[in-house]
């Protein structure tokens, strides 16, 4: 369902992500680990459309990045690391705006954004501006609005970064759910404990490149380590960053 | 529906909930100016009436006869007062003003009268109005008085009676006076209007982490650029309308009269007003797209607001313009950006706008504003615009030693496109600083040496303490025949255009002749070893030093970063900018003109001795054509016009040049359009 082929992205001389090729099935949850500096939100940012890759590809089905942008993007769901929300709307003035620019209208829309503001418990702060929402109930709205067309694939960039606990329960209880519809899920994080939890899969990005691909449980065994914060800490050692020339 | 008029309400409903916006679109026009304008008035008017109700305190020096004394006294709005010294007598405010009595003179003879006062103080100055009208009446008094003594005719004195009487009437008066300044308002709302929407939907998005959600909506980004510039236009439209009206109706109600002294209609036709406001729609447009480009490559709210602020500062010059005495409504000035306009409004609100130029005012506004909508479309579908030349946390960071090398040091082996501006910015303050005063105070001497070591010597420099490539930066690659001759082609045909150019100028900006001729001394050489020496100074020196600059470190570092013609045509007008001064603004188009031609060469040949080949040609052709007095009187046989038999010629040896060239034309390498290219 998402597929990334010998994606290559560089800056200048910088090459934030090299050769990297990975696949997640729908109703799989793939998370990307790395240190910061890594490339996965660049990686990330390739498959969302929003960067063009320098060489090699990614794809949401059978559609291409390079020359069916408009189709990816219809097939996504993309969390940004940073939360994205007009502070000056309510959030069921964002959800139908972001359901309207996916084309969505009259009541499939009306029924689309209430099914999202009650199951993210939107309904008590649903017509407070974005502006002054809490940490916790603007990442709610922003997973409602990454949802908002039902897409296939989701793409999240720390979907738990600055949560309390609850807060996090909440995205954990979304990505499980979306898993068992059949949702193939790539997800970046730097918290082993949710790996642990929700991932089917791990990939190790270490200066751009893919250095460990396995199950959490795959990664341990692999590096003889007691956990996966140590796996990853033995396998990102070992390779050393490529700098900057 | 469609996606840019979903972009277009929902970017509307955000701004009016922006209070800032709100506050420069509504509380301003419809509270603050009728306010401001009524309260100014009112205070004015207090003041003046105050003064008015006081009779002003003068004295009286030198030998003044008893009646003119007593007549003075008499006035009810003078107090006669004594003073021992008159200067400080006014400086210390203990008088108005002192009326000064020349040696009295042999009968029917003039005496000389002096009235000093403040001309810094209001109330000095009314009391020399007061003094100036008695002393006037006297005046009259006394020579009515003489006449009749001699009995001659009140019409022997006054052999004319002058008066004058304005047949413009009052709705035309009104039009004349709005026309002064309305026009500046009207554009500096728009612009107003147009400033905090732009910021807030380019900058402000990226700043609050929401464009690139907005990104990957499947919305083409040209649509998204559509919809933002139509509500930041719309926005700037009704600011200006509403201050439009709000300034009407103030006049209108008679609240505000301008001191209620002339017979004023300030009623504006209806159709003038609809004129006026339809106009304002491109003007919006253009402003809206600008400030969306340029607020688009800030990083927030605060970046691109100083970003703006020059911009802004800028766009204030031609909004100027409408208000300066003597500027006419010509062709030429209708074309020139927002002064177009606004020279227009004036005309229109005069009432009698010229057709032609009126034509033109508008249309090329609208081809302004469609060229800022094109550049803010291109930056909106640019990665590095959009999120910079990489991710953040890859690029910051690290010790004093890493930031200084990433500050001088290269990432690629060109510049980067800030390090060639602010190379540019830093040679041109050098030059300004350093390179006119060795001029002035050597001459000859002082160029040679301001090119050599103000330009070249830190071009180099620049390449080398940055570690960039020589090779690369300067573009050291030698040309092929087929190039060398295409250049000659384009730098023969671009000369006699560009002098084309100078001419047609000319209509718009004086031409400084003083100053031409000076300079042509300067270029005209007697002997071979002058000439010799001249071709030197001016055409091999400037070929190699200036080429060195502007199509090596320049051009390096903006290559890529747009299509070939839009690189050149900034390097032109960079090239054009560093070549004016206060005197010398005429250069301007002919200089950039010229930038264009060899940059673009460069760009196509991807070699800088095809630009210094060019330079030197150029500039060594002006030097002979002022040195050969044949060839000089052939080529100035028609006067200031150049001869019209060129232009055929000219435009096919281009023609010619840009073919041999263009063939080789380096496609531009930026960032692929992220939005739609992908």
């Amino acid at each position: 369902m998402i597929e990334f082929q010998d994606l290559t992205k560089t800056y200048g001389r910088l090459r934030a992500v090299e050769g990297l090729s990975l696949r997640v099935e729908p109703g799989e949850v793939y998370a990307l680990l790395g240190p910061n500096g890594a490339g996965k939100t660049t990686a990330l940012r390739c498959l969302a459309t929003l960067q063009a890759p320098t060489s090699g590809t990614a794809l949401v089905g059978d559609a291409d990045v390079r020359e069916r942008p408009l189709v990816v993007r219809a097939r996504i769901g993309f969390l940004a690391a940073s939360m994205g929300l007009y502070e000056r709307l309510t959030p069921v003035e964002l959800l139908q705006y972001f359901g309207r620019l996916h084309s969505m209208e009259g009541s499939a829309l009306d029924g689309r954004v209430a099914e999202l503001v009650r199951v993210f418990g939107i309904t008590p702060f649903a017509s407070q501006r974005c502006g002054t929402l809490s940490t916790g109930q603007a990442q709610r709205v922003s997973v409602a609005r990454a949802l908002i067309h039902d897409p296939p694939a989701l793409i999240l960039d720390e979907p738990t970064m600055g949560l309390d606990v609850l807060s996090g329960e909440v995205i954990y209880r979304f990505i499980e759910a979306e898993r068992e519809r059949g949702k193939a899920i790539l997800f970046s994080t730097h918290h082993m404990a949710e790996v642990q939890l929700l991932a089917d899969r791990v990939g190790v990005l270490s200066g751009g490149r893919l250095v460990a691909e396995g199950t959490p449980a795959s990664l341990i065994e692999r590096t003889g380590e007691p956990n996966l914060a140590r796996a990853f800490l033995a396998l990102v050692q070992d390779v050393t960053p490529e700098e900057p020339a | 529906m469609s996606s840019a008029w979903v972009v277009f309400r929902k970017e509307l409903r955000e701004t009016l909930r922006d209070r800032r916006t709100l506050t420069v679109m509504v509380v301003i026009p419809i509270l603050l100016y009728p306010l401001l304008l009524i309260a100014s008035e009112q205070f004015a008017l207090l003041g003046i009436r105050r003064i008015e109700s006081e009779a002003s305190q003068v004295a009286v020096s030198g030998p003044a006869s008893e009646d003119l004394l007593d007549f003075l006294a008499s006035d009810e709005d003078l107090e006669l007062l004594d003073v021992p010294d008159p200067v400080e007598a006014i400086r210390s405010d203990f008088v108005g003003a002192v009326v000064v009595f020349g040696p009295r003179p042999a009968a029917d003879a003039t005496q000389s009268v002096t009235v000093l006062y403040d001309a810094a103080d209001e109330r000095s100055q009314r009391a020399r109005a007061v003094v100036a009208r008695a002393l006037g009446s006297w005046d009259d008094t006394l020579l009515a008085r003489r006449l009749v003594e001699r009995g001659l005719p009140s019409g022997f004195a006054e052999p004319l009676a002058v008066a004058d009487s304005s047949v413009a009437r009052a709705e035309e008066l009104g039009g004349y006076t709005l026309g002064r300044f309305l026009p500046l308002l009207l554009i500096v709302m728009t612009l107003l209007g147009t400033f905090y929407p732009a910021i807030d939907m380019a900058a402000g998005e990226k700043e609050r982490g929401t464009l690139e959600t907005l990104l990957t909506a499947p919305v083409p980004a040209r649509q998204i650029v559509v919809g933002k510039f139509l509500a930041v236009a719309l926005i700037g439209v009704v600011a200006a309308g509403l201050n439009l009206a709000s300034m009407l109706l103030t006049f209108q109600t008679g609240l505000f009269q301008l001191g209620g002294s002339l017979d004023i209609d300030f009623a504006l036709p209806w159709g003038s007003v609809l004129i006026i406001f339809a106009t304002l729609i491109p003007l919006a447009v253009l402003f809206g797209s600008l400030f969306l480009g340029i607020a688009l490559r800030s990083r927030s709210f605060k970046e691109a607001q100083t970003a703006l602020t020059p911009v802004y500062l800028l766009v204030m010059v031609p909004a100027l313009l409408p208000v300066f005495p003597g500027i006419g409504f010509t062709v030429a000035l209708a074309a020139v950006p927002v002064a177009g306009l606004g020279i227009f409004f004036r005309e229109l609100m005069a009432g009698s706008p010229a057709l032609a130029p009126s034509m033109v005012a508008v249309v090329t506004t609208a081809l302004w504003a469609w060229a800022a909508l094109a550049f803010a479309s291109d930056s909106f579908g640019r990665e590095d615009v959009l999120f910079g030349a990489g991710d953040a946390r890859v690029e910051s960071g690290g010790g004093l030693r890493e930031r200084l090398r990433r500050l001088l040091g290269p990432v690629s082996s060109t510049p980067s496109t800030a390090q060639a501006i602010g190379f540019i910015a830093a040679v041109a303050v050098l030059f300004f600083y350093m390179g006119f005063p060795l001029q002035a105070g050597w001459g000859e001497r002082g160029l040679l040496l301001s090119e050599w070591l103000l330009l070249l010597i830190p071009a180099f420099l620049f390449v080398r303490i940055g570690g960039f490539d020589f090779s690369e930066t300067f573009s050291f690659r030698r040309p092929g025949g087929p190039q060398v001759a295409g250049a000659l082609l384009l730098v023969s045909g671009a000369m006699p255009l560009g002098w084309f150019l100078a001419w047609a100028q000319g209509f718009v900006l004086p031409v400084p002749w003083d100053m031409l001729e000076g300079l042509e001394d300067l270029i005209t050489a007697e002997s071979p070893s002058r000439l010799l020496w001249l071709l030197a100074l001016l055409a091999l020196t400037p070929a190699i030093c200036e080429e060195a600059v502007f199509r090596g470190v320049l051009l390096s570092g903006i290559r890529g970063r747009a299509s070939v013609v839009r690189v050149a045509v900034f390097n032109g007008l960079v090239f054009g900018a560093f070549h004016i001064s206060f005197e010398s603004a005429f250069r301007f188009l002919p200089t950039a003109w010229l930038g264009f031609i060899l940059a673009w060469a460069v760009l196509s040949t991807r070699s800088i001795w095809v630009g210094v080949l060019m330079h030197f040609v150029n500039n060594g052709s002006i030097v002979l054509i002022a040195s050969v007095p044949a060839l000089r009187a052939w080529l100035e046989d028609g006067g200031e016009a150049p001869p019209w038999v060129l232009l055929a010629p000219a435009l096919l040896a281009l023609l010619v040049g840009v073919r041999l060239l263009g063939g080789e034309a380096v496609a531009a390498r930026g960032m692929p359009d992220t939005a739609d290219s992908l």
